[in-house]
C-alpha cells in the first residue's frame, strides 16, 4: 500500500476504506513564485547521515506532526518531513506523497530540495500531480493521492515536505506509522487538544513512549533512531504492517482508558454505525425463509444461507466518505445483488435474522498480524461474521468455532470469501485478531487455528516404468478445505485451457518431456465437497541409465519442501516463518519396476515430529512393485523466529528425502 | 513521464469507445435461445461472449454512442457486470447511460444507481476520468445490457479506431461511421461549405483507412456513412511468449488527412522527420569544437565513430538518472535542448537526445551519419499502415564506415559500440538516406554476440556437500542489462536482485550470493559476476553419491506448454548464446560409475544443444551449449520449437553417480 510507505499518520481504514466525494478539487496552496525555505527544512536539512544508515536507500531525517482537535473533535493534521536520498533507488522516497479527499481536504503541501551543491528548489505546480487511489474494477475509491516529484532530487539531496489536511469528520483517532522501510532518525507527533480534552494512546511492535507536555499545553511523543523494517528479501514473512511499530492516538469518546475497553469503544461504534442497517425486509424474509425450508439440521439452514449470500451478492463497492465504514442497508444489497465485504457481512445478519439465528459483525484485517490485540485501534481493512451457536451444536464441520469472554460460542465465517465453506475461514484469518462488535459486550477475540485434518491434499498415482526409463500412468488428486478453496479460485478465475497450461507447465518442470492427457476436474457445486483432479501422463527417460543401473525417483512429482534464504543458510531469524495454514498432504506412488532389475540400494524412511509440523517418508520395494508414502502434516500457521532451526532441519530433511533415488541393477 | 503515456492511453480508448446511439433508449429484447444459453460452442470455456457490440461515430454533431449485450456464462464472466469509462474530463461528456440484467428467466433488473465519476490521474489543466457502474443482480446466465453517449466539443472532429478484436467472442458487431460532410461516400470534392484543418493548419483533404479485417468483411461506403458489420470474432490470442499482440488484431482505424493516402501520409511525415532531425543536429560552433577535442584528424572512420560514441555515452543520460522538471529548469535558468550544442553544453539529455547529439558530432566530424527512429519491439510493431508516427520511440544512428553502414545505440546506455538493444533489433521504423528518407527494419541479434557462460568448480565431501565459486560472463544484452540497472541501483540493490535472477538456476539446496562483479562500468569489456555458492548438491546413498549432471538450470527447465494450435508468433526477444563449464571434483575414496552421456541436438537454422563429458583422474568436466539462433519463431514451427526444448530438459536431468567402491570406468 504506497500510503504506508510514504505517510507516518494513517487511518488504515481511511487508507483502505474510507473516501469521501469527489467533487471539486481542494483549495491548495502551491508556491507561485520561489520563497525562501523555511527554517525548519533548512536546519533539518543540515542534520548529517547515522553511520547505521548509509547503506540505505534512503533516509527520514525528520518527521514531526501536530494534530490539533477542536471543541467540536474536528481535528487538523500538520506534517512537516525531510529524506535525503541515499542511492539511486532512494529517490522514491523523496517522491512525498498525502491522500485526501472531500471529507480529509487537503490545506496545503509545499516541498524543498536542498541539493549537495548548496542549490535549493522548491517544487511548483507542475512538480505536483494528482493520482486517483488505485483498486481494481470491483473496488474503486473516490481517495486521491497527491504526490510530489521534487526538484533536483539526486543521492544527496535532501527533500522536505510540509502539508496540512483535515482529518475525517467522523473519525476521532489517528494511527502514527512510525516504523518505514527505511531508516528514521527523529520523529514526533505534538497533539493540541481543546480545553478538557481527554486522549488516549496504544503502541503496537514498540514499547510505549510517555508524552512531554510542552509549556503551549500540547503533548508530544518523541521517538529517535528508527531502525528500517524493509523485507523485500525476507522471505515467508508476516506481513509488513504485521512487523513495522506504529501508535494509535484517540480523543474525544473515542480515547478511554485500558486496551479492554479501547477494543470495546470501537465494537460499540461500529455496532451504532450498523445500527438497523441489517434489518431484514420482507423479501429478505421470504427468500431466508424459503432456502431453509426443509433443512434437516442447523448445519444445513446456516449453510444454504452462506451459500445465498456467497454465491448471489457480488463483490462491488466505490469507496466514499463514511460509506467506507458503514454497509448499505440489507434491502439495497439483496435488490441489487453486489455489495462490499460489509455489505455482505450485513445481508448475512439479515438472512439469518429472519430465520432465527444470530450474528455480528467482526472487524478483521485480511493479513495476519496486522490487527494487534494490545494495541485498540480502526487499523484494519475488513469486515466479516461471527455467528451464535446454538448451545450443544456440535457439527464437526463446523471448526471455526471461539468463545467470547461472557461465553458466547461464536462460528466465524468470511461472507466475501466466495471459496471456503461455512464452518472454515481461510489460513489468513487464522489466529489472526478481530473486534467483536457487540455494543456494549464487543471485545477482541482470537481467531481459531485449524486443526491440520481441515485442510488436505492427497496425491495418489499409480505407474509402469520400462526398461528403458520411460514412465507412464495415471495420478489423481483430492483437494479439501483451504487446499481445495485456493484451487476453486484458480478454477474460477482462470479458462480450463489455462488451468491445464499451469498445471502442465508445473509438472514439465518435475518431468521433464512430460505428456500429459486425460486432464479432467471435478469440482462439485457445494463448497463444502472435495475437488478432484485426474490425468494420465508419461515421461521418457524418467529412469536414467547409468551404465547397469536403472535410477529412478520415488517421488514421481509434488514438493513439500520450502527453499527459504536465509534460514536455510543458518543466518539469525528475526521474524516469524509463515507456514500459510494447517493441512496434511500425502503422496502415495506405486511404480511397477521392469522385469530384469532389482533394487541395489534404496533411500531410508523419513519420520520427524516438530511442535509445528510432522513429515514422515517411506519407500519399499515388494513384488516387483515401487512404494512410495509420505504425509507432511502442518498443525500452525507459522513457526517462531526461535524456532528456526528446527524449520530447518525439518526442510533439511524434507529436501534429502525428495532427492531420494533407487537404485536399480540389472540382473 | 506517466501520466501522460496514461492520456495517450485513455485518448484512444475515448476515441475508439465513442459513438452516437440511434435508439439510445431502447434494448433488444432477448431471444429465447439466448435465455436459455449455458454455453457457447463457438467460444468454448469462454467466461462470458458478446452477443451485440455496436458502435455509431457521427462526427458531424460530435456525438457517438455505444451499446453492448454481454452473455454472462461463468461466475468469471459476471466481471462483465463493472463498466469503466474513461475520458478525457475537459474535453468529452459522458450521458444517458442506461443499462439492465436480463435474467435466464426473463426478468429484468434496470440500473438505477447513479453512475460515479471518479479521477483516475490530474496533471495541470489535464485530467483522466472515468464513469464507473454496475449492473444489478447479476448471475450466471443473465444477459447484460448497457448504452452511453460521449458527447466532445463542437468545433473539434474526431476519426474513430475500432478495435474489433478484443478479449472475449464477438458473435455480432455493427461499426458506423458518419464523418465530416466533406468525406461521406461518394461526396463530391468539396461538396460542403466548410473545410477541416489539422493541428498544422493545413487543410484536411481526404479520409482514409486501415483496416484488418476477417476474411469477406470489409468497410462498406453507404449513403449514412462508413460502416463495418462482422460476426464471429473470436477472442484475442492468449500465448506464452507472444509478440506486442495488438498489431496483429483486428481493427480499423480511419484518419482525416491532409496526406490523400498512407504512401503519401509517410512520405510527408518522414520528411517532416527528417527536416527536424537535420534541425536538431544541426552543424554548429560548439559542435565542431567538441569533436575537435574528441577526435584526431588522423584517426580511421571507426575511430572517430568509437571516440564520438564514447564522448556521449559518457554524458548523463537522464532515461536512466532524472529529468529536470521543469520548475527545477526555471530555477537554473535553463531552456529547453532545442539543439544537439544544447545537450553537449548541458552534457545530459534524454536517449533519444544524445543520439541525435551523436549524429551531429558525426557529421562534424566528417562521418556519412544518418538517424534512424524505430519502434521499441518490446512495446509494439511497427505498422506502416498505421499511419502514425506515434508508434516510433527511438533513435538510432546509421553511421558509413569503409563503405559499409553500422548501426549504432548511442542513446542506449552501456550499450557496446556496434550493438543496439534487443529491443531495438528486428524493429520496423523510419530512416534518413542519401536518397531521402525511408523505411527500415533493422537487423535481428547474432547469437554469438549475446552471451552468457557459467563456469566453476565443484569440490564435494562425502555427503555431497559444496562450497564454490562460479563465475557469471556476459556479453551483449545480458551485460547490457546488468549495467543498466546498476545505473538505477546502489550495488547491494544491484547484488540482491542479481541473486535473485541466478538463485532458479542453482540446484535445489544451493544458494548463491555474489562476491563481486568485474567490467560494470565498461560496456567494451565482458561483464564477470563472482558468485559464491553453497549447500547440499547431491544424494549420499549408503554406497553412492548422486549428483544433478548438469549444474545449473537451462532453458529445458521452463517448458513450452502444449498448444493444439498455434496462433502467434513465439517471440525470444533475442538470439543468444548459453554455455556452461563445470568440473566437479570427485570426494577422496569415490569413483565416477555414471556420467551424462554425450548429446547433441539440433534444430536445424534455429537452434543447437550439446553436452560433452570428460572424466579423468579425480574430476570431471561436464559442458553444455545451448545456442539458439532465432529470436521469432512462426506458429507452425511450435511444435519443433517445443519438441527441441523437451529434448533439452530430458537430457539435462541425466545424472552423476560416484560410487563409493571402485567400479567401472564412465561413459
Amino acid at each position: 500500500m504506497p500510503e504506508r510507505k510514504g505517510n507516518g499518520v494513517l487511518s488504515r481504514l481511511a487508507g483502505v476504506l474510507a473516501l469521501g466525494l469527489c467533487t471539486a478539487l481542494p483549495r491548495t496552496s502551491y508556491a507561485k513564485k520561489m520563497q525562501p525555505a523555511p527554517d525548519w527544512a533548512l536546519s533539518v536539512a543540515k542534520t548529517p547521515t547515522p553511520d547505521d544508515a548509509k547503506n540505505a536507500r534512503a533516509v527520514l531525517l525528520s518527521d514531526g506532526y501536530v494534530i490539533t482537535v477542536d471543541t467540536q473533535h474536528h481535528a487538523v493534521e500538520r506534517e512537516r518531513w525531510a529524506v535525503r536520498i541515499l542511492a539511486p533507488e532512494g529517490r522514491g522516497d523523496a517522491h512525498c506523497t498525502v491522500e485526501y479527499n472531500e471529507d480529509a481536504k487537503l490545506d496545503y503541501f509545499r516541498a524543498w530540495t536542498f541539493t549537495t551543491s548548496g542549490r535549493q528548489f522548491q517544487a511548483m505546480a507542475t512538480d505536483f500531480k494528482d493520482v486517483g487511489v488505485g483498486g481494481d474494477p470491483d473496488m474503486q475509491f473516490a481517495d486521491r493521492f497527491r504526490i510530489l516529484n521534487p526538484p533536483g532530487a539526486d543521492p544527496g539531496s535532501v527533500v522536505a515536505c510540509e502539508t496540512e489536511r483535515q482529518l475525517e469528520p467522523y473519525l476521532s483517532s489517528e494511527v502514527w506509522q512510525f516504523q518505514l522501510p527505511i531508516p528514521v532518525v527523529d520523529e514526533s507527533l505534538e497533539l493540541a487538544l481543546p480545553p478538557g480534552g481527554h486522549f488516549a494512546v496504544s503502541w503496537s511492535r514498540h514499547p510505549p513512549v510517555e508524552p512531554v507536555k510542552l509549556p503551549n499545553g500540547h503533548l508530544r511523543w518523541e521517538i529517535r533512531s528508527m531502525p528500517a523494517l524493509d523485507l523485500a528479501s525476507t522471505q515467508a514473512v508476516p506481513a509488513w504492517d504485521a512487523l513495522a511499530a506504529r501508535m494509535s492516538v484517540k480523543w474525544a469518546n473515542a480515547a478511554v482508558d485500558g486496551v479492554a475497553n479501547q477494543w470495546r469503544e470501537i465494537g460499540q461504534w461500529i455496532s451504532e454505525l450498523e445500527a438497523h442497517r441489517a434489518d431484514p425486509t420482507p423479501e429478505i424474509a421470504a427468500k431466508a425463509q424459503a432456502l431453509v425450508a426443509g433443512a434437516p439440521d442447523f448445519y444445513t439452514r446456516l449453510n444454504r444461507i452462506t451459500s445465498y449470500v456467497q454465491n448471489n451478492i457480488r463483490y462491488f463497492v466505490v469507496l466514499k466518505g463514511i460509506g467506507g465504514y458503514r454497509a448499505h442497508f440489507a434491502g439495497d444489497i439483496f435488490r441489487n445483488g453486489y455489495g462490499d465485504c460489509k455489505d455482505k457481512t450485513t445481508l448475512l445478519i439479515a438472512m439469518l435474522d429472519a430465520v432465527g439465528l444470530h450474528a455480528y459483525y467482526l472487524l478483521v484485517d485480511t493479513e495476519r498480524g496486522v490487527i494487534d490485540p494490545e494495541a485498540p485501534s480502526l487499523y484494519a481493512n475488513h469486515m466479516i461474521a461471527a455467528i451464535d451457536l446454538p448451545v450443544g451444536e456440535n457439527d464437526p464441520r463446523l471448526m471455526a468455532r471461539v468463545k467470547t469472554m461472557g461465553g458466547k460460542e461464536l462460528l466465524i465465517f468470511d461472507p466475501t470469501d466466495q471459496e471456503t465453506p461455512v464452518g472454515l475461514i481461510r489460513g489468513d484469518l487464522q489466529g489472526a485478531y478481530g473486534d467483536f462488535a457487540d455494543g456494549l459486550q464487543s471485545q477482541m477475540i482470537r481467531m481459531p487455528v485449524l486443526a491440520p485434518d481441515s485442510a488436505r491434499m492427497t496425491r495418489k498415482g499409480s505407474f509402469l516404468l520400462g526398461a528403458d526409463g520411460a514412465l507412464s500412468g495415471d495420478l489423481g488428486y483430492t483437494f479439501t478445505g483451504e487446499e481445495a478453496a485456493r484451487l476453486r479460485l484458480i478454477l474460477k478465475e482462470r479458462s480450463a485451457k489455462d488451468v491445464q497450461q499451469i498445471w502442465e507447465r508445473s509438472l514439465g518442470t518435475m518431468l521433464p518431456g512430460l505428456s500429459l492427457s486425460g486432464f479432467q476436474f471435478h469440482n462439485p457445486q457445494g463448497l463444502d465437497a472435495p475437488v478432484n483432479l485426474e490425468l494420465h501422463l508419461s515421461v521418457p527417460d524418467y529412469g536414467q541409465q547409468a551404465g547397469p543401473l536403472l535410477l529412478v525417483r520415488p517421488r514421481v512429482l509434488g514438493t513439500d519442501a520450502r527453499d527459504v534464504p536465509g534460514v536455510m543458510d543458518g543466518e539469525a531469524r528475526k521474524y516469524p516463518i509463515e507456514l500459510s495454514h494447517p493441512g496434511i498432504w500425502t503422496d502415495s506412488y506405486d511404480i511397477k519396476l521392469p522385469a530384469g532389475y532389482s533394487v541395489d540400494e534404496i533411500p531410508g524412511p523419513v519420520k520427524l515430529d516438530l511442535p509445528f509440523a510432522s513429515y514422515r517418508s517411506s519407500v519399499a520395494v515388494k513384488g516387483g512393485v515401487l512404494h512410495f508414502n509420505r504425509e507432511y502434516e502442518v498443525k500452525q500457521v507459522e513457526v517462531p523466529a526461535a524456532q528456526a532451526t528446527h524449520f530447518r532441519k525439518l526442510e533439511d530433511a524434507i529436501m534429502a528425502d525428495e532427492k531420494g533415488i533407487v537404485v536399480l541393477k540389472k540382473d | 513521464m506517466r501520466i501522460s503515456r496514461g492520456l495517450i492511453v485513455a485518448i484512444l480508448l475515448i476515441v475508439t469507445m465513442a459513438p452516437l446511439a440511434l435508439r439510445a433508449s431502447e434494448f433488444q429484447e432477448p431471444t429465447a435461445e439466448e435465455l436459455k444459453m449455458t454455453s457457447d460452442a463457438a467460444a468454448p470455456g469462454a467466461s462470458a461472449v458478446y452477443l451485440y457490440y455496436e458502435e455509431i461515430d457521427n462526427d458531424p454533431v460530435h456525438f457517438r454512442s455505444i451499446y453492448a449485450r454481454i452473455k454472462v456464462l461463468t461466475d468469471k464472466g459476471k466481471d462483465l457486470a463493472t463498466v469503466e469509462l474513461p475520458y478525457l474530463r475537459k474535453e468529452y461528456r459522458i450521458t444517458d447511460i442506461s443499462g439492465r440484467t436480463i435474467h435466464p428467466d426473463g426478468t429484468v433488473a434496470r440500473l438505477t444507481v447513479r453512475p460515479e465519476d471518479l479521477m483516475t490521474a490530474k496533471s495541470g489543466q489535464l485530467e483522466i476520468a472515468r464513469k464507473v457502474f454496475t449492473l444489478p443482480s447479476v448471475t450466471v446466465g443473465s444477459i447484460l445490457e448497457y448504452r452511453y453517449q460521449i458527447h466532445y466539443d463542437d468545433h473539434h472532429f474526431s476519426s474513430p479506431l475500432w478495435l474489433i478484436q478484443g478479449m472475449y467472442y464477438v458473435h455480432k458487431a455493427h461499426y458506423v461511421f458518419i464523418p465530416f460532410e466533406n468525406f461521406m461516400p461518394h461526396a463530391s470534392e468539396m461538396s460542403g461549405s466548410r473545410i477541416l484543418t489539422d493541428a498544422k493548419g493545413r487543410e484536411v483533404r481526404s479520409l482514409v483507412w486501415w483496416y484488418h479485417l476477417p476474411k469477406g468483411v470489409s468497410v462498406v461506403q453507404g449513403v449514412n456513412g462508413y460502416s463495418v458489420d462482422v460476426t464471429d470474432v473470436p477472442p484475442d490470442p492468449d500465448e506464452e511468449y507472444m509478440p506486442p499482440i495488438q498489431s496483429m488484431l483486428y481493427r480499423v482505424f480511419f484518419y482525416y488527412e491532409s496526406a490523400a493516402n498512407a504512401k503519401e501520409y509517410w512520405e510527408s511525415a518522414a520528411k517532416d522527420w527528417s527536416k527536424n532531425v537535420d534541425k536538431f543536429a544541426a552543424g554548429s560552433r560548439a559542435i565542431k569544437v567538441a569533436v575537435a577535442k574528441i577526435v584526431l584528424p588522423g584517426d580511421s572512420d571507426e575511430v572517430k565513430a568509437q571516440k564520438l560514441y564514447a564522448a556521449v555515452q559518457a554524458l548523463d543520460n537522464t532515461d536512466y538518472s532524472r529529468a529536470r522538471s521543469a520548475s527545477e529548469m526555471k530555477a537554473l535558468k535553463m531552456k529547453e535542448a532545442k539543439s544537439a550544442a544544447d545537450i553537449w553544453k548541458e552534457k545530459s539529455g534524454s536517449s533519444n537526445d544524445i543520439a541525435l547529439l551523436y549524429l551531429a558530432m558525426a557529421r562534424a566530424a566528417g562521418l556519412k551519419a544518418f538517424a534512424v527512429k524505430v519502434v521499441d519491439r518490446n512495446e509494439a510493431l511497427f505498422d506502416p499502415s498505421f499511419m502514425s508516427t506515434g508508434q516510433l520511440d527511438d533513435t538510432l544512428v546509421l553511421v558509413g564506415i569503409d563503405g559499409k553502414g553500422l548501426l549504432l545505440d548511442p542513446g542506449e546506455k552501456m550499450c557496446t559500440f556496434g550493438q543496439v538493444s534487443w529491443t531495438h533489433s528486428d524493429a520496423g521504423g523510419l530512416r534518413q538516406g542519401a536518397k531521402g528518407p525511408g523505411f527500415i527494419t533493422t537487423p535481428g541479434q547474432d547469437y554469438s554476440s549475446n552471451l552468457l557462460t557459467r563456469r566453476g568448480d565443484v569440490t564435494l565431501d562425502a555427503q555431497g556437500r559444496m562450497t564454490s565459486y562460479f563465475t557469471f560472463t556476459m556479453r551483449g544484452q545480458m551485460a547490457l542489462r546488468w549495467r543498466q540497472k546498476s545505473l538505477e541501483s546502489s550495488p547491494d540493490e544491484l547484488k540482491k536482485a542479481f541473486e535473485k535472477w541466478i538463485q532458479p538456476m542453482m540446484p535445489q539446496g544451493v544458494e548463491a550470493h555474489v562476491d563481486h562483479f568485474l567490467g560494470l562500468d565498461d560496456s567494451n569489456v565482458y561483464l564477470m559476476a563472482v558468485v559464491k555458492a553453497k549447500g547440499t548438491l547431491g544424494t549420499a546413498l549408503p554406497n553412492r553419491l548422486l549428483l544433478p549432471g548438469q549444474f545449473f538450470a537451462s532453458r529445458g527447465n521452463e517448458p513450452f506448454v502444449r498448444e493444439e494450435k498455434r496462433v502467434a508468433p513465439v517471440d525470444m526477444r533475442y538470439a543468444e548464446e548459453i554455455s556452461d563449464d563445470v568440473v566437479y571434483h570427485v570426494p577422496a575414496g569415490f569413483t565416477v560409475e555414471g556420467a551424462p552421456k554425450n548429446v547433441t541436438e539440433m534444430w536445424k537454422g534455429h537452434a543447437e544443444y550439446v553436452v560433452k563429458t570428460q572424466s579423468g583422474g579425480a574430476q570431471i568436466k561436464v559442458d553444455r551449449l545451448l545456442a539458439r539462433a532465432f529470436d521469432l519463431a512462426k506458429p507452425d514451427e511450435y511444435q519443433t520449437l517445443r519438441g527441441f526444448y523437451q529434448k533439452a530438459a530430458v537430457a539435462d536431468k541425466s545424472m552423476l553417480v560416484l560410487s563409493a567402491a571402485p567400479a567401472g570406468k564412465a561413459n
